[in-house]
């Protein structure tokens, strides 16, 4: 029962995978989507973590550091464009957003 | 190392077991001895209470967004203040002046956010 | 030891378990709440590993701040859920074949996948001896070493600082808000005025 690397990476594979589906599964809402990018750089965060531990270098988790931030930047941005896009429209309907387009 | 952990992690687990365990006796407790006798006049809110049961969503205002998101970046900012306490003795002027000029960075955008009033609640 | 892999495998499972209910829950609050689980099994597996430091900030900025941050949008925006929903069956098909194309090739990699002998060899920075801690090993790292990361990290979060006062501050008219500087430094010549008020004159 010795918990290897590969044990992690599965784990990983799986927490990626989903956040993917996450993103096809819920076109309509952006908030599930941002929800599911989360999801996704969690799994590059056990990633490096893991790849740290068992390579024995730490420097992986000095960039799961840096991950952390800028996932918690990107949701800060995206919830406030999102604020900002609902103020205008009522909604937050994804295929409303492409009347940008020229 | 690794059996050092689990022995470091134990109280933890042990609290965390003992908290589960008191919650679902209160839980529990609550549901089975209490007489549970509702009728609508008892569960109405009272004078200008809340609805009892009611849509847990209602709208608040923007401005409790924009101060969360000012919290989650000052939280960051601290995050990274804790390595750096830790190990100050050992990075030296370097590593004290690369943390000053990190919080000068954030001091900027803190003086900015000031006088744009994003912190005033009228 | 054995503890070690019961605890992996019940983090682990809760894990995947809130991860998949993130994806599919129908109430985006319960969805949230599952992301918090998630997280809290994630850190629970890094403590598993060693990396103690990196489990205690993802508790305490994405519990304590992002999960806030989604569940307050959650419930600020004042939208009808069900019809985002409504398309749900129709994009299941081909989300799950992507994920699932994605899921077998990444097996496909693990499988046939051996730590090379020069990965162990050149390490940038050895692990530290057990009378370091964790913490304290990062930060003679992040401050010194990396520390065009550390600043780059503290300009994404200035950028995201205004960024988000930009995008969603907005003046009101007509409020009136308190200025205390000028409130303190008014004078009594400009505010006060004595009058004369004859009998009977009024003013």
């Amino acid at each position: 029962m010795e918990i290897g690397l590969a044990h992690y990476l599965t784990v990983a594979a799986v927490i990626f995978s989903l956040g993917v589906i996450g993103i096809f599964l819920n076109r309509k809402n952006v908030i599930i989507i941002l929800m599911s990018i989360e999801l996704i750089l969690l799994s590059v965060n056990i990633n490096l973590v893991a790849f740290s531990a068992f390579l024995g270098d730490l420097v992986g988790q000095v960039f799961a550091m840096i991950i952390l931030t800028v996932a918690a930047a990107e949701a800060a941005i995206g919830l406030a464009i999102l604020v900002a896009y609902f103020r205008n429209r009522g909604t937050i309907a994804v295929e409303d957003i492409n009347m940008m387009k020229g | 190392m690794t059996n050092l952990l689990v022995v470091e992690y134990l109280p933890i687990l042990i609290f965390l077991a003992i908290s589960v365990a008191i919650s679902a006796i209160m839980v529990g407790a609550s549901f089975l001895v209490a007489k549970q006798n509702p009728d609508p006049e008892k569960v109405s809110a009272f004078e200008c209470g809340f609805e009892a049961f009611d849509d847990a969503r209602r709208k608040f205002d923007v401005r409790f967004y924009l101060v969360s998101i000012l919290f989650i970046i000052f939280d960051l900012e601290v995050a990274f203040l804790f390595p750096w306490a830790v190990s100050l003795g050992d990075i030296g002027m370097f590593g004290f002046w690369s943390m000053v000029v990190f919080l000068g960075i954030l001091t900027v955008g803190f003086i900015y956010e000031w006088k744009k009033g994003a912190l005033e609640w009228e | 030891m054995i503890v070690q892999g019961l605890a992996f495998y019940m983090f682990a499972a809760i894990l995947v378990a809130s991860a998949v209910m993130v994806i599919s829950a129908r109430n985006p609050v319960h969805s949230v709440l599952f992301l918090i689980l998630s997280f809290f099994n994630a850190a629970g597996l890094f403590i598993l590993i060693g990396a103690e430091f990196v489990a205690m900030i993802l508790v305490i900025v994405y519990v304590g701040a992002v999960a806030v941050l989604f569940l307050f949008v959650v419930m600020m925006l004042d939208i009808d859920f069900r019809a985002l929903r409504s398309g749900l069956l129709r994009y299941l098909p081909i989300g799950g074949t992507v994920g699932l194309i994605l899921l077998v090739e990444l097996a496909v990699v693990l499988g046939a996948w051996a730590v090379a002998p020069e990965a162990t060899t050149g390490v940038a920075a050895p692990l530290p001896p057990p009378e370091i801690t964790n913490t304290r090993a990062i930060g003679q790292l992040i401050y010194t070493q990396y520390v065009y990361l550390f600043q780059a990290s503290g300009l994404i979060l200035f950028i995201a600082m205004i960024g988000a006062i930009v995008l969603t501050l907005r003046e009101r008219e007509g409020v009136r808000r308190q200025n205390i500087t000028r409130q303190v430094s008014r004078r009594r010549e400009e505010v006060v005025a004595v009058r004369k008020v004859p009998t009977r004159g009024g003013v």
